[in-house]
């Protein structure tokens, strides 16, 4: 395909604003798949991601499209996951695009989340055309949105298009747009090959299967290929296009998107962000932005069951196969035995990978309150990153303490500044910047610990504004800040698992809190179970767990023993979400306690 | 030929007014069903009943229970009990033959007719003897009722009497539980049964409780209430032979007992269960759906979980575990041909070790700790997959 005939988009969207609707309808127009063929919705074809309506893989495909001028065009769709746990995998995406269409909803208007990603397409240079979409509302307001949009993106929306997905209104307009005001990709069909890997993915026929853009040169079945950062090098087997279903096509030509296979086995092999070159006439230089995966969040991961550990073990390597952010490596804790420390790229990361093992797997976990990562620096000049509480050096060892701090930016309307403000200053933000985006919407950002952030900070601002709250933040920097450690101890022993690195000043609260959590969350045993946390040796608040006085099986009518089966049944598989930390039963919510007191 | 060991349940679903802690099936104001479900009943023993009688032989216990029984008009009652002797008893008498009985219900012919009629055994709801306390948990009778019904009984000619308490109702102090567990032992029963309140889903006392409006004695009140029956009784002449029930020696129930060791029974009526072959059958709940079924010469029964090894290992120990014998050894291997330690040993150490569990060589029984968390001891007998 000639290039000028070529158009690279992907598609920014808040969640709910109607982007994979968008996608299944184009791809429908085109004739791509029929009807009958597609799925609801095409595009997020894992189930967790249906349920969540979140794209945590990116998809591609192909459209082939006759224009207005009655020219073929080849327009590739690169579907960019829709998370800010996945902002670098995002710019990767918009990196192999020329342009972009910015869905917003004709009712909700602008979103922290789409104007992250709208500012990173405007980083990578993107022509964006603007779709109103869900124009069919009772509450739609084209016109407020359009302003909306000019004002804070500084967008001309004098050709956005008007569309409602859902009615198959205005998708033509989009396909034309996107053929009139995307430019063509631009590369040189002979120079050494560069080409952009945007995501990956485990085939169990075909190994790992890169998603990549040919920037320079072409790809032919055959050829000899290198990575540029792994080094790595692998001869093709099939490369093609999406179809959506991969189609081998044998050859990518520059410009263009499609798939590169040669019986890779690691998925760390083919990272986001790496460059595809000629095994050995290497282009001179890699395409800009690579950078390695880097875990934000952590927690430990151990199976209820401790028989289940290389079940555990089993699962998540195979998770990782498709998953090159996954990181983990074996841990033991004292109360909960043999697991594994796992490191996320956020907190919906680890969310759906802890329910991917429960749910495909069929693990009973226990998970760990999540951390961020401490840069401890000891008095003996060393420095050690901490990313379990239990691993703190001793109070006396600790020179310093930085954590992480990123920028936070939150999009509300004006009637909800006040409460944003409080929660924010609450959980230890410092106030930046506030913008009105129009006369009723405003855009705080706040520079604040990562550790106040994967507390709980997203839902007090949704309960504080009634849902009205988008938030979006990215790593800023590392900051020295007063941090303890606060221990629990249950029926007089420390529970390792159970500790947790908080402020200095708000150490005291927190363990209250956490204290009282505990005590509505531990049954009753048949002993009375004394609950303390403790900063060090001293023990800054205390709870107790009442002995449960009796436990008897009432009268049975009738000869119904079904019925008390099924109660013992119940009650042995309240005990599976169980632990027995020493003589303590602990249900597993336990562990997540910290982020749930208020 | 009296080949085989088994017993007879019959359930009826009506009492007078619906107590508030009660989730059995049971309904209030269904007097017009009265009479065709006493023919239903008497249907259904000439065609189930004759088929296992003939099959087993003359059952050793037949129990009527509710619901209320004796809410039953006399005229229908004796129907009922004319019916079950032709069919079960034939001119003999069974070994126990036990009617449930609300004292606020039974007249001096009433009792005399269920004696001539060859029952020999009555079950009252007594609860408790103190009215204020009858009144708030909906029963329909005194305390005064309850002794003269069983000063009536035993005119009647009935020597075998057991009465039901209850405590930890709202409410209720230990004095009171104290005064009326006395005032029951002053009718000297043979037999008497225990019951702590449970909130069952469903219940005026479940609502109320949702609605913080029950007022329950604190845990540690129930808790004395418990210890002290449970000291007292046996103190007093009453072996502690169940969990819940205490009897004079040679006065526990055969049929209580026969859910507990195995021994499998036959249900008829609306809701009643049967356990017959290894198998646990369900009768219809619905009082119109059960009439039907009979009137369409249908079994009104279905079975509920299709029984395999492990869910019959597991109801053996668990239910065996309930009586003061616990599980034997040597009938769990004649049973299963396996032995009791190979599959339990691990849950068994840990049970001694906790001392809820003892061991007297041939008999695994629950301490009195454990009788006191039974459900923590019965769960461990619920096995997992890889236990086989």
């Amino acid at each position: 395909m000639q290039n000028k005939n070529i158009r690279n988009f992907s598609i920014i969207a808040h969640i709910d604003h109607g982007k994979s609707t968008i996608a299944d309808r184009l791809i429908e127009y085109t004739g791509t798949l029929t009807k009958r063929e597609m799925e609801a919705q095409v595009l997020d074809n894992m189930d967790l991601e249906r349920e969540r309506g979140i794209t945590i893989k990116a998809q591609t495909v192909r459209l082939d499209y006759k224009g207005k001028d009655g020219q073929l065009y080849q327009l590739n769709l690169i579907d960019t996951p829709g998370h800010v746990d996945f902002t670098y995998e995002v710019s990767r995406s918009l990196a192999a695009c020329e342009g972009a269409l910015l869905v917003v909803d004709a009712a909700q208007g602008v979103e922290a989340q789409t104007l992250a990603n709208v500012y990173m397409a405007l980083e990578n240079d993107l022509e964006i055309v603007p779709v109103i979409n869900k124009i069919d509302l009772p509450s739609a307001d084209p016109d407020r949105v359009k302003e909306e949009i000019e004002n804070t993106i500084g967008l001309d929306t004098s050709n956005a298009v008007l569309a409602s997905a859902k009615s198959g209104i205005g998708i033509e307009e989009i396909l034309d747009s996107i053929v009139d005001y995307i430019p063509a990709p631009e590369g040189d069909e002979n120079a050494p090959l560069q080409a952009l890997i945007f995501d990956s993915f485990f085939d169990s026929y075909k190994g790992v299967i890169a998603h990549v853009r040919v920037k320079q040169g072409h790809i032919k079945k055959g050829m000899k290929l290198k990575m540029m950062a792994t080094g790595k090098t692998f001869e093709v087997t099939d490369v093609g296009c999406f179809k959506p279903q991969p189609v081998d096509v044998g050859h990518l030509d520059v410009g263009e998107v499609g798939f590169v296979a040669g019986s890779l086995k690691d998925v760390r092999d083919v990272q986001v962000g790496d460059t595809i070159t000629f095994a050995d006439n290497p282009a001179a230089e890699p395409l800009p932005g690579y950078r390695g995966v880097t875990p934000m969040v952590y927690c430990g991961l151990y199976p209820v069951d401790s028989s289940d550990y290389d079940n555990l073990k089993d699962a998540l390597e195979k998770m990782q196969i498709n998953d090159a952010a996954l990181v983990f490596e074996p841990e033991t804790s004292v109360a909960l035995g043999f697991g594994f420390r796992c490191g996320f790229l956020g907190l919906l990361h680890m969310d759906v990978i802890q329910e991917r093992l429960e749910r495909e797997y069929n693990l009973k976990l226990i998970t760990t309150a999540p951390s961020v990562i401490y840069h401890v620096f000891k008095t003996d000049g060393t420095k050690v990153d901490v990313s379990n509480p239990s691993d703190l050096p001793p109070q006396t060892e600790i020179e310093h303490i930085e954590e992480p701090y990123v920028k936070a930016t939150v999009i509300v309307p004006n009637d909800f500044v006040g409460a944003v403000m409080e929660i924010s200053q609450d959980k230890r933000g410092e106030f930046k910047t506030m913008d009105y985006l129009d006369e009723n919407r405003v855009m705080i950002t706040y520079h604040i610990p990562l550790n106040e952030i994967i507390f709980d900070y997203f839902d007090r601002l949704k309960s504080a504004t009634r849902g009205y709250a988008s938030l979006d933040y990215e790593l800023a920097d590392y900051q020295e800040s007063k941090l303890v450690k606060v221990d629990i101890l249950l029926n007089g022993d420390p529970v390792d698992a159970l500790s947790t690195i908080v402020h200095k000043d708000r150490a005291a609260g927190r363990g209250r809190q956490l204290a009282s959590k505990l005590k509505e969350i531990i049954p009753q045993q048949m002993f009375e179970i004394p609950i303390q946390a403790a900063i060090g040796s001293k023990v800054i608040a205390r709870e107790n767990v009442r002995a449960r006085r009796k436990d008897v099986l009432a009268k049975c009518y009738g000869g119904d023993i079904s019925r008390k089966r099924k109660l013992l049944e119940k009650q042995k598989e309240g005990k599976k979400r169980m632990k027995a930390v020493g003589s303590v039963e602990v249900p597993q919510e336990a562990f997540m306690a910290i982020l749930k007191i208020d | 030929m009296d080949a085989k060991q088994w017993g007879v349940y019959v359930h009826i679903p009506f009492c007078r007014q619906k107590c508030f802690y009660c989730d059995f099936p049971s309904f209030a104001g269904r007097e017009r069903y009265w009479e065709d479900y006493t023919g239903a009943l008497c249907r259904e023993i000439a065609v189930r009943g004759s088929y296992y009688r003939q099959l087993w032989g003359r059952p050793a216990t037949i129990y009527l229970g509710g619901g209320t029984p004796s809410v039953l008009p006399a005229k229908l009652m004796a129907q009922l009990l004319t019916k079950l002797r032709q069919v079960f008893l034939a001119d003999d008498k069974a070994e126990e033959f036990t009617v449930e009985c609300n004292p606020g219900t039974v007249d001096e012919a009433y009792l005399a007719m269920l004696w001539e009629q060859g029952v020999n055994r009555l079950s009252f709801g007594v609860q408790s003897f103190d009215d204020e306390l009858l009144r708030r948990i909906g029963r329909i009778h005194s305390g005064q009722q309850a002794a003269e019904a069983v000063e009536m009984a035993k005119k009647a000619g009935f020597t075998n009497l057991s009465l039901d308490l209850m405590y930890g109702l709202p409410g209720q102090t230990l004095a009171q539980l104290q005064a009326s567990v006395k005032q029951a032992l002053a009718l000297s029963p043979k037999h008497i049964s225990i019951y702590g309140l449970q909130l069952e889903e469903g219940t005026a006392f479940y609502r109320m409780q949702e609605l913080g409006k029950l007022n329950l004695p604190e845990d540690e009140v129930a808790e004395a209430m418990y210890d002290y029956m449970t000291e007292y009784l046996p103190s007093q002449g009453y072996e502690r032979y169940e969990i819940s029930n205490f009897a004079q020696p040679g006065f526990a129930s055969r049929h209580n007992l026969s859910y507990w060791q195995d021994v499998p029974y036959l249900g008829l009526g609306a809701a009643a269960h049967s356990y017959l072959d290894g198998q646990r059958w369900a009768a219809l709940a619905d009082l119109d759906h059960y009439m039907e079924a009979i009137r369409e010469n249908r079994i009104p029964v279905e079975p509920e979980e299709p029984a395999t090894a492990a869910i019959a290992m597991e109801e053996f120990c668990f239910l065996a575990l309930r009586t003061a014998r616990g599980i034997s050894r040597e009938k769990f291997r004649q049973k299963f041909g396996r032995e009791l330690d190979d599959l339990y040993g691990t849950v068994m150490k840990e049970l001694f070790a906790k001392k809820l569990l003892a061991d007297d060589g041939r008999c695994i029984f629950l301490t009195s700790q454990g009788m006191k968390y039974g459900n923590l001891v019965f769960e461990k007998f619920l096995l997992d997959e890889q236990d086989f």
